[in-house]
């Protein structure tokens, strides 16, 4: 448990002192958003915007893979990650504690893309806030869990960059459809649905226990 | 190996290539022969070639997860080799299938694609193993591709039960008719179906031992070349 902690604020620090993948990220966020505007812009009739919470969560998966690709890069450096394959702990604990820290940097980068969104869309996305940031969380939850582990993976082969969201992206299938569906649902009627958020829940458990176990394997010794 | 070892080897390989020739003759002739569907026209027959292709790419994608599963908890490079193969035999089949289906779908329900359940799914599972397969070609070292590859395998198939629960949750209804059961199939078509089924497995699994067989090669040849390189340093 201890390792999960030390790698937690390791990472945190890092990230608080070069605040790289932040800026990147959200950055890269807004620019999707500025795409998507351009690609699919709003309709003066609100009936033909019912896609447009949806399209919020395009923004967020790719902001995502762009942060998970760095998740592992600095461990490259100096041999990092062997290190950290050594360390006297519980791999699964390791792959916890990169796993929240990409979660916290993924929902700060959340929020700012969603204020961007909202201005960008002429969306009131104020009252139903707290249900947002819910699904948000519950998203880049799958994204952090899956993403670490396969970030983990794909850092060690060739054109890691490229591979990452190759083998990410199949499966975010079931994040990414309960997500949108809850997102839009939310942003139509002003409150959840709940099937939607049992699979995001579901999804979650799935995600974070297969690469709990796993993560011992994609570490070398 | 002997002369005589290599010899038999090879007799069992085209008496199987034999046997499984007379199959497919015989499931040709016995589509051919097929009543034609009094609604669906000719088109029905993709029937005695589609779901049989879709039987072989699923059986494909359990041994990967199977042989990845085994090689992580035993460590024997043989069910690594075996997962590579059924993986990559798996995709042969299950692109046929994808290429099939569509043919079967304009003609019975006017467009070639459709986003049903099923076909949502194997389209993500098919994704998801050219992605095992890009995995396994740009990951340097056989034993880490092995374990790399034998995780996806695993995160892989650990969502079809999800995605299919997903999907059938929120995306739209399904076309495709439930499991075949006993005598859903008209009269006469039961024979060259269960002909197509038993011709496709075997071609499925004769092409996956010989795909093994040959990553069994390759790792022996690697082996001798490595030995040959360390005798040759002085």
């Amino acid at each position: 448990m201890s390792a999960f902690w030390a790698v937690l604020w390791k990472d945190l620090a890092i990230e608080w002192r070069s605040r790289d993948r932040f800026a990147a990220m959200t950055v890269f966020a807004l620019l999707v958003v500025l795409v998507l505007y351009f690609a699919a812009p709003p309709s003066l009739d609100a009936a033909q915007n019912a896609h447009v919470p949806g399209l919020l969560w395009v923004a967020y998966v790719f902001a995502g893979v762009l942060g998970m690709n760095r998740a592992f890069a600095a461990e490259l450096e100096n041999d990092a990650l062997s290190a950290l394959a050594l360390a006297p702990a519980d791999r699964g604990f390791l792959f916890l504690g990169k796993a929240a820290a990409s979660f916290l940097i993924l929902i700060t980068v959340q929020a700012l893309a969603a204020v961007f969104f909202a201005l960008a869309f002429s969306l009131d996305l104020w009252p139903v806030a707290p249900q947002l940031a819910a699904v948000a969380a519950l998203g880049a939850l799958g994204i952090s869990c899956a993403g670490t582990l396969l970030a983990a993976i794909a850092v060690r082969t060739r054109y890691r960059e490229v591979m990452l969201p190759l083998l990410l992206l199949p499966l975010l299938v079931p994040v990414l459809l309960g997500a949108v569906r809850a997102t839009t649902a939310l942003l139509a009627t002003g409150s959840l649905p709940w099937p939607a958020v049992q699979l995001l829940i579901v999804a979650d458990a799935v995600y974070a226990i297969v690469s709990f176990l796993c993560f011992e394997y994609v570490l070398d010794e | 190996m002997s002369d005589a070892n290599q010899l038999a080897v090879h007799g069992w390989k085209r008496s199987t290539a034999v046997a499984l020739a007379v199959l497919g003759t015989g499931w040709a002739w016995a589509v051919w022969h097929a009543p034609l569907d009094s609604v669906q026209g000719v088109i029905q027959k993709v029937l005695y070639i589609h779901p049989p292709l879709a039987f072989a790419a699923y059986a494909g994608f359990i041994g990967t997860a199977l042989g990845g599963a085994l090689f992580l908890a035993r460590g024997h490079e043989r069910f690594d080799r075996f997962a590579a193969a059924s993986a990559e035999v798996g995709v042969v089949f299950s692109t046929l299938m994808l290429l099939t289906g569509p043919i079967w779908a304009k003609g019975t329900w006017g467009k070639w694609w459709t986003w049903d359940p099923r076909l949502t799914v194997t389209l993500l599972l098919y994704l998801t193993y050219v992605a095992y397969l890009l995995l396994r070609g740009f990951t340097e070292g056989s034993e880490r591709a092995a374990r790399f590859a034998a995780v996806y395998g695993i995160l892989g198939s650990a969502l079809i039960p999800l995605n299919y629960y997903a999907i059938e949750l929120f995306g739209s209804r399904a076309l495709h008719p439930d499991n075949l059961q006993r005598g859903s199939l008209g009269e006469g078509m039961g024979l060259p179906f269960l002909l197509g089924v038993l011709a496709t497995l075997a071609a499925f699994a004769f092409l996956l031992v010989r795909r093994f067989e040959l990553g069994e090669l390759r790792a022996v040849h690697a082996e001798l070349r490595a030995r040959a390189a360390l005798q040759e340093e002085p």
